[in-house]
């Protein structure tokens, strides 16, 4: 589908791209990642002609890109930007329309093609169509800009770390919306990225890239295991350490910083503090910030009435664990004790966090299959 | 006999001949602006000398054109409207200049990526952002040239500068209020047009 | 070339410069406190500039009589747009951390605003100075028309005498002047961008 053959780019003496060559076949979702100035961005931009190399072949289904009208070429190649470049004086539907204007469509099958797109990503066409891309938030604007791209319903889509300026929460939620167009529209989509979380989540095939150089391209499965260098190690970080679960320490599972309290602080500021954060506990802090204990909600009710300070009423102890304690007695702990959590600290007694039956099922998760929670 | 059965007349012929004065050499400075800016964004490398040297240019005053022009031309319509338009296409020729530069590069890129032939993206994108900034120049050349337009009368060649020109040689208060009063107005009444039609201009382009 | 027409020149405007800042900065530091205040001021500096130079000066003739102080006033009332409104630009924009810690230090507020804001916002208000004394050797060519002198009775005695070298002269000179003040001026004004930015 696409294929690059001994490809260059320079600026001045910069060698951007250095004889690069791969693949990716017809339905394929490629992420290229790696650290900025790799040449990822440029990679992508030779294949719809924004950029063009000094020497090789680049083929589009077949064909060299060098022979093809570069406008032509780009209405057959979607392409959606960081900057998401929604033209602020059109409508969403004028901007979803502007490729298949260019291709001559008629009007009804525009406002077809708009309404059944829209209706991908859940938004209403008699609430979208005509707004303009000021009035929506930065996520639906994406959207729209993803929209855009597919519009035409061109074989490939570029994307240029299209959820890079999102919010993380909007971000998960477009990630998956594109692994679900993909499925369902089957198109071929060169991504680029320099969040390893985004492209192991994402890609079929991932092309890592260093100095203009491709460094590895292989399944995501296929890069956690056999990470080609000590680059590939480093992108991945965390992910790796997690897949020996025996190493891992009290500090990797628990949920920092919980809700405290010092002894001297008051009763009333101290329930105020409980019912935000919808607990039954608090934990107790000395006022040289070492752990003195947790308060129990149940505890307050009965000697609150007497008590001036939230130091005055009795404290249960809890489980106790160190942050470079292995995770392993940690849970043991957990699963030991009555109470819901186990209080983790720091070496110099001061609160670090806590683990609970919901942080640990979510860092398993996390270790697992990544940051979906 | 009152002032206005006097120089009613003479004053409304007065303005029309100042409107037209001012509708048509800001009409012929508008497209060539227009057109010169346009060129200007396409090679901007030239607009580093370009720019300067309006603003230089800038610094003439309106007597001097229509008083050069004078002399060439000798005491005819075509020297005002040339003079004024000559002024009038300055500010617009920067603002449509300054406006196409400062359409940003992601929707540029944008553009091409969505295969936009180069005319596509100066018609469909760069020029309907820029219509706020050239507006503001069409604003800024319509009031100076209703200045301007008052030095007409100077070359004998009527507008609304005649009666503040005959008022002030001669003293006569109610002559320069019946010259200056109605090209203040027209001025502000132009401008305030102006800023309505940019601010619709502006809403409706969402941005 | 006379030199005492060049000097009428630019005497004319100086004095204009001078008391539009004058006028201007305390107007433009009004529209900036007193929120009621802002759109009338705002507006009649921006309608001032609106009316046509000569139309203008021939009205202030109306009350003043011809002379120098009719042109003063003119350019006076033509230069207030550019100062007062960057002075109210200047005293909106200053950061508002820095306003904060100005008031928790326990600064008044015509303290603050003496030591503080219109200090920080001096290279604002100066390129409306720059902007208004530009416009000033510029529109100061009529003040000939009102028995003001200056440039532009050479400009006008050339075009009336057909003689092309006294109006060269006479424009080549304002021309010269306007250029001289706006570089030296945005070399001033570069300076003082570095300093508060510093």
């Amino acid at each position: 589908m696409i294929r690059f053959e001994e490809v260059v780019k320079k600026y001045g003496d910069a060698v951007i791209l250095d004889q690069i060559s791969f693949e990716i076949k017809e339905g394929e979702f490629a992420v290229l990642i790696g650290p900025s100035g790799c040449g990822k961005t440029t990679t992508l931009k030779t294949i719809n002609r924004l950029i063009e190399p000094e020497a090789g072949r680049i083929y589009v289904e077949g064909k060299d890109i060098m022979d093809a009208n570069p406008v032509q070429l780009r209405r057959k190649i979607g392409y959606v930007i960081q900057e998401i470049g929604l033209f602020p004086n059109m409508t969403v539907a004028q901007n979803i329309a502007v490729v298949p204007k260019r291709l001559k469509y008629s009007k009804e099958e525009i406002e077809q093609i708009t309404r059944d797109l829209l209706d991908m990503v859940n938004m209403s066409y008699e609430e979208y169509a005509h707004k303009y891309p000021s009035e929506l938030s930065g996520g639906q604007q994406q959207r729209i800009g993803v929209l855009r791209a597919l519009a035409a319903s061109p074989p490939i889509v570029l994307m240029d770390e299209p959820f890079g300026a999102l919010d993380p929460m909007t971000r998960n939620v477009l990630q998956d919306e594109i692994i679900r167009l993909h499925k369902k529209l089957k198109k071929t989509i060169v991504f680029v990225t320099h969040d390893m979380d985004e492209a192991l989540k994402l890609a079929d095939t991932i092309i890592f890239m260093d100095q203009g150089k491709i460094v590895q391209m292989a399944g995501p499965d296929e890069m956690l295991e056999n990470p080609a260098s000590d680059l590939i190690k480093q992108f991945m970080g965390k992910r790796l350490s997690e897949n020996g679960v025996n190493s891992l320490t009290a500090a990797d599972f628990m949920k920092s910083h919980p809700a405290s309290a010092y002894r001297s602080d008051g009763v009333k500021k101290s329930t105020q503090i409980m019912a935000r954060r919808q607990i039954d506990t608090l934990l107790i802090k000395n006022e040289d910030e070492t752990y003195a204990g947790s308060v129990t909600i149940g505890n307050i009710r009965k000697f609150g009435k007497q008590a001036q300070t939230i130091g005055e009423i009795p404290v249960t102890p809890n489980a106790v664990s160190y942050t470079k304690d292995d995770a392993a007695d940690s849970f043991e702990k957990l699963l030991d004790s009555d109470s819901d959590f186990v209080v983790v600290l720091h070496d110099n007694d001061t609160i670090a966090g806590i683990v609970t039956k919901t942080s640990m099922a979510r860092a398993m998760a996390d270790a697992l299959w990544g940051d979906e929670s | 006999m009152t002032f206005f059965d006097l120089y009613g007349q003479k004053i409304i012929t007065a303005i029309g001949v100042h409107f037209l004065y001012v509708l048509i050499s800001v009409s012929i400075g508008f497209v060539v602006a227009l057109v010169l800016g346009i060129l200007l964004s396409r090679v901007p490398r030239m607009a580093r000398f370009v720019l300067p040297l309006i603003s230089i240019f800038q610094t003439i005053p309106g007597v001097v054109f229509i008083g050069v022009l004078f002399l060439y031309l000798g005491m005819k319509p075509v020297t005002v409207i040339t003079a004024l338009a000559i002024y009038a296409m300055f500010p617009i020729l920067k603002n449509t200049y300054v406006g196409l530069m400062e359409v940003d590069a992601s929707l540029i890129e944008a553009a091409r990526g969505c295969g936009m032939s180069p005319l596509e993206r100066l018609f469909e994108v760069e020029l309907p952002l820029a219509v706020p900034s050239i507006i503001g120049g069409l604003r800024m050349s319509t009031v100076y040239t209703v200045s301007w337009a008052v030095l007409a009368s100077m070359i004998g060649l009527g507008g609304l500068g005649e009666f503040i020109y005959i008022g002030i040689a001669t003293n006569n208060n109610a002559l320069i209020v019946a010259g200056a009063v109605p090209a203040a107005v027209m001025a502000v009444v132009l401008s305030l047009l102006i800023d309505l039609f940019k601010r619709r201009s502006v809403r409706k382009a969402g941005v | 070339m006379n030199t005492k027409i060049l000097l009428e020149h630019l005497y004319i405007v100086f004095a204009s410069v001078i008391v539009s800042i004058a006028a201007g900065l305390p107007l433009g530091v009004m529209a900036s406190l007193y929120r009621p205040l802002r759109k009338p001021i705002l507006w009649i500096s921006e309608l001032l500039q609106t009316v046509p130079a000569l139309a203008l000066l021939g009205l202030v003739m109306l009350v003043v009589g011809a002379g120098k102080t009719t042109v003063i006033i003119g350019l006076l009332l033509y230069s207030l747009l550019p100062i007062v409104h960057n002075t109210y630009l200047g005293l909106e924009t200053i950061d508002q951390g820095i306003k904060r810690a100005a008031r928790g230090m326990g600064m008044s507020r015509l303290d603050r605003l003496f030591s503080v804001e219109l200090p920080l916002s001096f290279p604002m208000i100066f390129t409306g100075i720059r902007i208004a004394t530009v416009t000033s050797v510029g529109i100061a060519v009529f003040a000939t028309s009102v028995g003001g002198g200056g440039l532009g009775s050479i400009i006008n005695q050339g075009i009336r005498t057909q003689n092309m070298k006294l109006i060269l002269s006479g424009t080549l000179t304002l021309m010269a002047m306007a250029v001289i003040f706006d570089g030296v001026m945005a070399l001033i004004e570069k300076r003082l961008n570095k300093r508060v930015s510093a």
